[in-house]
This record gives C-alpha cells, structure tokens and sequence, in this order.
C-alpha cells in the first residue's frame, strides 16, 4: 500500500489528463478544473492505487468519477448542445500547434466532428483511439460493461464516418 | 474458433485496434484476404484512428499551467485540502542529487514547452537516474519485452545498445514525456552506480545530419546526434571524454543493427 504516489509518472500523465478533460468537458478552463479536482482526488486515494499498476488508466477512472459526480448538470448540458449545435464545442477545440495551411483545415475539421459527438461516444473513441487502451480498461475507467464500449465506439466511429463522407474536405488523405 | 466462423463487428473492430486475440487475429486477417470489404472497412478505422491521434496529440505539446504541476504534487493553491508530507519532498529536492522531478516541472513550465532536445535529455536524465527505487518501467530481465513494447509506441524498430564493453549494463527502460510525441530511454549503470541514459525520440522526417553535438545542462553532459528519422541523446555526469567514447559505441552498434535490419 503506497504512502505516496510517483511524482514523476503523476507529472508525465498530466497532458493526458489535461486532454481527456478537454474531450470531456470541451472547455479548456474546466477541464483544467476538472484535472485539478482529479488529482486532488488521486492525493486522498492514493492507498488505493496499487503500486506497479497503470497510473494512467487509474487517473482517467478518477476523473471519469469526478466529472461523472461533479459535472454531471455542466455534462447534459454539453451533450446538449452537441448535438443541436453544428459547431459543436466552441473554446478549447483550437489547435495549438503550428501546423501547415492544410494540416490545419484536415486537423480543425476532425476536432470539430469529435466535437458534436455525444459525451459518451467522444470519451470512449478517445480512450481507444488516441489512448489505445485497452477495451477491458476502458470499461473499468468508464464503469460499464465491455460490450457498452464496443457499441458505442462502433457508433462513434460511424458517425465520424458518415460526417467525413458529407464533408467535401480531403480528410482522407490525413496518412 | 474456426476459421469458417463470420467475421463479428465487434472483432472486425478489435482487430483494426490491435486488440484482438492472435489465434482469431489469424482467422479474420484470412476473411480479410477473401473479402476486401471487410479489408476496406479495418483500413477505414485505422485511417480514422491516424487521424484522429493526429488531431489531438498535438494538444499534449501545450504547456502546463503551474497550479496543476503543483496539484500534480499533492498540493493545491485554492487551500481546499492538503497533503502535508510534501514539506518532506520538498527538502529531499534541496538535499538531492541536482534538479529532482518537482525542479524539471518548474523549469519546463518556465522554458514553455517546447525545450531543445539536448535539454529534456538532461532533464529526464536527472528526474530518473536519481530515482533509486523505480529508475525504468520495465527491468533488463525483460528486455525484449521492454524494446518492443517501446517500439511499439514510438513506431520504430528500437535497439537496446550493449555497453557491457565500456563497463555500463543495461537497467531497463521506460516512456518518457517528449515535447510532441513521447521519447524512449534506455538506461544503463556501471559497477560505482553511476547511471547514463539513452533517450530516442523519432522525429518527422528524415535528416542527413549525424554530426555529434556536446551539451552540458544542469550538471549533465549530452551528447547527441540525428541519425535518418531518430534523434538519440547520450545523457550522464560522467567526463565528456568518456562520454563520447560510449556515445560512439553507441552510433557504432545501431549503425550496425540497422544495416543488419536492411
């Protein structure tokens, strides 16, 4: 039972916290909130987390509790307005790097369509497709059953597709 | 499960992410070969999937604001709560080797994200080799293990060099925070317990330039050099001239390994 937690990998984790808030909340100020609410959390727990284990996927089920149990009115709203809105979430979408005139267009546009996903769609694709973790961890850090995350990662990916394929950009030739 | 078995979504979905078993991998790469659109859609989701990482690895580049690197240690400015054995971390980092973890946090939050490649060499050199518990993530014992796993994530065929001749073993290795995309090191140690650390990041695009280049940053001499689409970075507090002479064993057994690879 640890005392303490590794500063380091707790350090290293950050941006991936920082980004999952960001896909969670689709605000950069609370998801920075919702970061800091997660490891103050991760602090008082920290007899919990089993030593040697994956301090990332046990940071991302934290803060999944956190937003789940703190957010969950900001959340509706958000999925809300998703799904109405055609721009789907507004700050915190932007692309920070300085990346070329039409890696920009590509990258915008693929951020945006993330975007006016429901919140539930949005945390699994990410949790699988940028994250790469594994299914089985994915449906402990979200708390439900396997066969909830393989269904609503196959609609996301769905929609994703039917978007790109209403969109005349030329997001197919990303890689 | 036989090969004659239909090809389920959900297992048409895990195999685009790697994430199927090997034996039913095999059965449905062989319904892929018969039926190409079954093989156009797994090319689709591994499209998405570039695409995707693409769109939102550029956000780990950012730089992080103070309050969280100081959450990140247990404690928080809003005062809400507090963890008082930090005042205990605190004075270790004065009496310990160099700049620790909680120095490497400040600085790159000063410096802003990006830091040059020799720098964060220097830095992940400090903030591991003085952890004397938890060094790398995975140990020698297991090194293939440890080399393919981190090939895996950087998308490069790694090689652990062998510095027995020069007196150093390999410890192990970890992934480590890169400026865009994360960075493998290797870490080695010699008989009087000093350590020196390898760091590989891949960068972009290919470079003709592998000219061997000296830093010294915070106590610590880098070497480092950029060999075709990899930068490597030799890292220790060790003499320059011993340095380079392991930094060229170094370039000399992965020039080696990659012609072997060709």
């Amino acid at each position: 039972m640890p005392e303490t937690l590794p500063h380091p990998d707790l350090v290293a984790a950050l941006p991936r916290l920082r980004r999952y808030a960001r896909v969670l909340t689709g605000d950069l100020h609370r998801a920075d909130d919702l970061v800091q609410d997660t490891l103050a959390r991760a602090w008082e727990k920290r007899r919990l987390w089993q030593a040697g284990s994956d301090l990332r996927a046990w940071l991302f089920t934290i803060m999944h509790n956190v937003h789940v149990n703190q957010y969950s009115m900001r959340q509706r709203e958000f999925a809300q307005a998703s799904l109405d809105a055609d721009e789907g979430p507004a700050a915190g979408w932007e692309i920070p790097v300085r990346a070329t005139q039409s890696d920009r267009v590509e990258l915008a546009e693929v951020l945006a369509q993330v975007g006016r996903l429901p919140v539930e769609q949005r945390e699994v694709l990410i949790l699988a497709a940028v994250e790469e973790l594994r299914y089985e961890e994915i449906a402990e850090v979200l708390g439900v059953p396997i066969g909830t995350v393989m269904s609503r990662l196959s609609r996301a990916r769905d929609k994703l597709r039917r978007m790109n394929a209403e969109t005349p950009s030329p997001l197919k030739v990303v890689r | 499960m036989s090969a004659n078995l239909p090809v389920h979504d959900d297992e048409l979905q895990a195999y685009a992410d790697n994430q199927l078993g090997s034996a039913r991998a095999e059965d449905v790469a062989a319904a892929l070969a018969r039926e190409p659109l079954l093989a156009a859609r797994v090319a689709e989701i591994r499209r998405q999937n570039a695409a995707l990482r693409d769109a939102f690895d550029p956000w780990l580049a950012e730089a992080l604001p103070r309050k969280l690197l100081w959450a990140a240690t247990g404690r928080s400015l809003r005062g809400r709560w507090r963890w008082q054995p930090w005042a205990a971390l605190a004075a270790s980092v004065v009496l310990g080797v160099g700049v620790g973890w909680f120095g490497r946090g400040e600085m790159l939050q000063l410096a802003g994200m990006p830091v040059t490649f020799p720098r964060q060499a220097a830095l992940t050199h400090v903030l591991y080799a003085s952890d004397a518990n938890r060094p790398v993530e995975v140990w020698a014992a297991e090194e293939q293990r440890l080399v393919s796993w981190l090939s895996k994530r950087l998308g490069y065929s790694l090689h652990a060099p062998d510095l027995n001749t020069v007196g150093f073993a390999l410890v192990g290795g970890r992934l480590v925070a890169g400026n865009e995309k994360p960075g493998a090191l290797f870490m080695y140690e010699n008989a009087d317990r000093q350590r020196i650390s390898l760091l590989v990041r891949k960068d972009g695009s290919p470079s003709r330039e592998t000219a061997f280049r000296y830093a010294f940053e915070d106590g610590v001499g880098v070497f480092y050099w950029i060999d075709d689409v990899c930068g490597y970075a030799l890292s220790g507090r060790i003499d320059r001239g011993q340095l380079l002479a392991i930094a060229r064993v170094v370039y000399g057994q992965l020039a080696a390994a990659e012609a072997a690879a060709k």
